[in-house]
């Protein structure tokens, strides 16, 4: 630590923040603050800790890469909240803290005398941030939320899939939780601004399915106004003709987007076919919806009689928006990527002579950029540390706790 | 600006945004902001506008497509020709006032037309930039269009969605990766406001789109770096747990399942399904089980949810504590309980529209919350009383302006 800390000046440096939450939801919001210099403690269960360090693909040290990279920068604290002396502990820790954030189901922190009441009593100026499925009120707020059922409950997976046939899900299971991760972040930053004037903090509510639904631009109004219902539209989406994948020779995919008919005139000279941008044939967009189909057709045939290498020259020399579907063997080949640093290595302890890629810390800024120090933690790696300089607990009260199994 | 006086306080009250970005992802930044209490000036074409104002479903005010109505919420629209030497120097003298500048041009643009960063920084040390790009201010890709859709397929997501093997669909919706920017922006621009207030000093934050959608994709990255795996399509499920995904119900509506626990199976077989025999340890009690059975675990539970209507799949869901939510149509989100008593959907009168309704704020902050004054503006709207109050400018110089068609 020492080494690394010559100069470096961050947004949130001298700001400490717990995180009691697990998975990817409200942990992600504590990921972003320690990028940005916050000292976040990563507050787990004694026993197993945050089942996150079981999610996915295991490393030789037990825990998995999802959590080796999205506990990035924490302390690891173990203490069982549901003992006394435990949830005693977790209140002299919040008393020091500007940020707590938690995603337990509404009511658990409350049952255990660590609801945001009692806390901001002792801590004022204490900022909370709250992820949970369905948000602290409301009636599904009982119910166990996931990202998969946020993604379906919020609109998005409804939207994702060939017409008529089964939703698939949006890409990536987690979407939800890391949307959920952004909002909170947003959040825990307006109120912290928000105390600079008035001194005092608050808490923020997120439910995954919210943020998912935020997302989901006209759906609302069209539906309101026109009862408009949209429906599945597979590879394509329905503003503008040609959006969608398309088939390569050999057999990659590739994405194009003519949202304007400029555009549609510069993918067709990457075609070699100017003659389809005319006005008699394709050239207005009003014209392209109507035959929709057809010039669907054209381009997947043209996109289907060349490899997608020579596809992506062709565009890129005639500016037609394009781009692969890049798997992450694409993407760790990829120059952009490479420039930009948007993969990082790091090692980590336990796992001496292996090298973890991670993608890097974004946002991207200019003059105080975040940071990847450590990757996740083991688990109560900082437990004693944490104990001895932030509460001043002597050596034999530490014995005691860990006697106890409070920590 | 008067009328805030009586207003609650936002966290956001006195700072000041040009927003001189088009379509949604620079922009969705700068709406945060101005539900947080920021004022808002959209810098827009005199004649054109914000091409957004165009897109999707059209109004019966000519300038404003019920998607822009919704994202434009609470700005003020601000005319002014950036290809004209005037309105050059009138943005330049606008954006010495303001702390924040979001735009979403080609990179390069803005220094073109004499107002680049350096340019600006020298006017306004502590100013905030926000640019939002396809693929960033640097790198080889950098003077491609960027789209949220091309940004899915650079960024790794587009890859994973669909079934295994065939055609890659649009990951639930198209501007997704918009939104994720405008997210990822609006934590850089509170980081970088904190960070002034320290020490008087702007910075630049630098976003591609399509490492706003590479960042959220929780191990894909690490788990190649170090066992060189690729993920493929996984269709409606994940390979990672099992009953996991969508499932039809017998009304031909769609419900989604996430036993990410043994517990969760049980829950699932022995209370919901009626059937103890299998969350046997001897059956599929056990995710290892799951796993190497899961097209029969997937039927097994496929021709269950296809034995009763939603509704009722949901009840005894619920009652068991099965994570289970509807794959929700804007259809269905309208007639929501949960949705109505969280007031997710806050309807608006728009003067020569009628009613229009929209998704409400997110993050939900307990003590200041934020606010849905207007929807998006008419084009130009508050040119004078912005240029007037802010720049000084008289009635004469207006109109003369008006008249060169710089503004």
């Amino acid at each position: 630590m020492v080494a690394t800390e010559i100069k470096r000046d961050f947004p949130l440096k001298g700001m400490l923040v717990i995180d009691v939450a697990t998975f990817i939801a409200a942990p992600y919001c504590a990921s972003i603050l320690g990028e940005f210099g916050a000292d976040v403690l990563k507050v787990e269960h004694p026993v197993g800790g945050d089942p996150c360090r079981g999610f996915g693909t295991a490393t030789r040290r037990g825990d998995t890469l999802a959590w080796l990279s999205e506990a990035r920068n924490k302390k690891s604290v173990t203490l069982d909240l549901r003992s006394k002396e435990g949830a005693k502990i977790f209140r002299e820790l919040c008393r020091k803290a500007d940020v707590v954030c938690e995603n337990f189901r509404p009511g658990t922190l409350e049952k255990w005398g660590l609801g945001y009441e009692v806390l901001a009593k002792e801590n004022p100026g204490l900022v909370m941030l709250r992820v949970s499925g369905y948000g602290q009120d409301g009636p599904y707020r009982d119910r166990p939320g996931f990202a998969r059922i946020a993604h379906a409950v919020g609109g998005l997976s409804y939207l994702a899939g060939m017409p008529k046939d089964t939703p698939v899900t949006p890409g990536s299971t987690t979407l939800g939780d890391y949307l959920s991760g952004l909002y909170g972040a947003v959040g825990v930053l307006l109120a912290l601004k928000e105390k600079e004037r008035s001194g005092l903090g608050q808490f923020i509510d997120v439910a995954l399915y919210e943020s998912v639904f935020r997302l989901t631009d006209e759906l609302a109004p069209a539906y309101g106004m026109y009862g408009t219902v949209r429906e599945r539209h597979g590879p394509h989406v329905r503003v503008a003709v040609p959006i969608g994948h398309f088939r390569t020779k050999d057999d990659k995919w590739i994405a194009f987007a003519c949202t304007t008919d400029k555009l549609w005139a510069r993918l067709c000279d990457a075609m070699g076919r100017p003659e389809l941008a005319s006005s008699g044939l394709y050239g207005e967009s009003a014209r392209r919806m109507e035959a929709r189909h057809e010039v669907n057709q054209i381009v997947a045939a043209w996109a289907g009689s060349l490899n997608r290498d020579e596809i992506l020259d062709r565009c890129i020399a005639s500016k037609a928006p394009c781009g692969p579907l890049n798997n992450i063997a694409d993407i760790y080949g990829d120059r952009q990527f490479a420039a930009r640093q948007n993969l990082v290595p790091r090692e980590a302890p336990g796992l001496e002579g292996d090298v973890v890629m991670v993608p890097n810390v974004f946002p991207r800024l200019s003059e105080t950029p975040g940071r990847i120090d450590s990757l996740g933690p083991q688990l109560g790696e900082h437990t004693d540390e944490v104990l001895r300089d932030l509460l001043g607990l002597s050596p034999e009260e530490i014995a005691d706790l860990h006697e106890k199994r409070v920590v | 600006m008067s009328e805030q006086a009586n207003e609650q306080p936002l966290p956001l009250d006195g700072i000041r945004v040009v927003d001189v970005g088009t379509f949604i992802a620079g922009p969705y930044s700068a709406s945060i902001m101005a539900e947080f209490g920021a004022e808002v000036y959209k810098v827009e074409h005199p004649l054109a506008g914000d091409p957004f104002r165009r897109f999707g479903t059209a109004t019966k005010r000519p300038d404003s497509s019920l998607a822009w109505l919704s994202e434009a919420r609470n700005k003020k629209s601000v005319t002014m020709d950036l290809r004209m030497p005037k309105g050059v120097e009138l943005f330049r003298r606008l954006v010495e006032k303001c702390d924040v500048l979001i735009e979403n041009f080609r990179p390069g643009a803005l220094e073109s037309w004499g107002v680049g960063w350096e340019d600006l920084r020298k006017v306004n040390p502590g100013l905030v930039m926000l640019r939002v790009t396809g693929y960033g201010q640097t790198g080889p890709y950098r003077d491609r269009p960027g789209f949220a859709h091309i940004a899915h397929a650079i960024g790794g997501l587009s890859y994973l969605a669909g079934f295994p093997g065939q055609t890659p669909v649009v990951p639930g919706s198209t501007p997704l990766g918009d939104y994720m920017s405008g997210l990822y922006g609006v934590i850089g621009i509170l980081l970088a406001l904190r960070q002034r207030d320290k020490t008087g000093r702007g910075q630049v934050i630098d976003i591609g789109i399509y490492e706003a959608v590479f960042r959220q994709l929780d191990e894909l990255a690490a788990a190649y770096g170090m066992f060189g795996k690729v993920r493929e399509r996984e269709g409606a499920g994940t390979v990672i747990a099992c009953p996991h995904g969508h499932f039809r119900t017998r009304d031909d509506k769609w419900v989604a399942i996430a036993c990410t626990t043994d517990k969760m199976f049980a829950r699932l077989a022995e209370e919901a399904m009626g059937r103890p025999e299998l969350s046997s340890s001897a059956l599929y009690g056990t995710k290892a089980k799951r796993l190497a059975a899961r097209k029969e675990v997937d039927a097994l539970v496929g021709a269950w949810t296809m034995s009763l209507s939603r509704d009722e799949l949901m009840d005894k869901c619920n009652e068991a504590e099965v994570p289970i939510g509807a794959l929700n149509n804007i259809a269905d989100i309208f007639a929501d309980p949960h949705y109505k008593a969280r007031g997710n959907l806050t309807t608006m009168d728009v003067p020569g529209v009628g009613e229009v309704v929209v998704p409400s704020v997110i993050p939900r902050l307990s003590r200041t919350p934020g606010r849905i004054k207007t929807l998006g503006p008419p084009l130009g709207n508050a040119t004078d009383e912005v240029l007037g109050a802010l720049l000084d400018l008289n009635q004469a110089e207006l109109k003369q302006l008006h008249e060169a068609r710089v503004i």
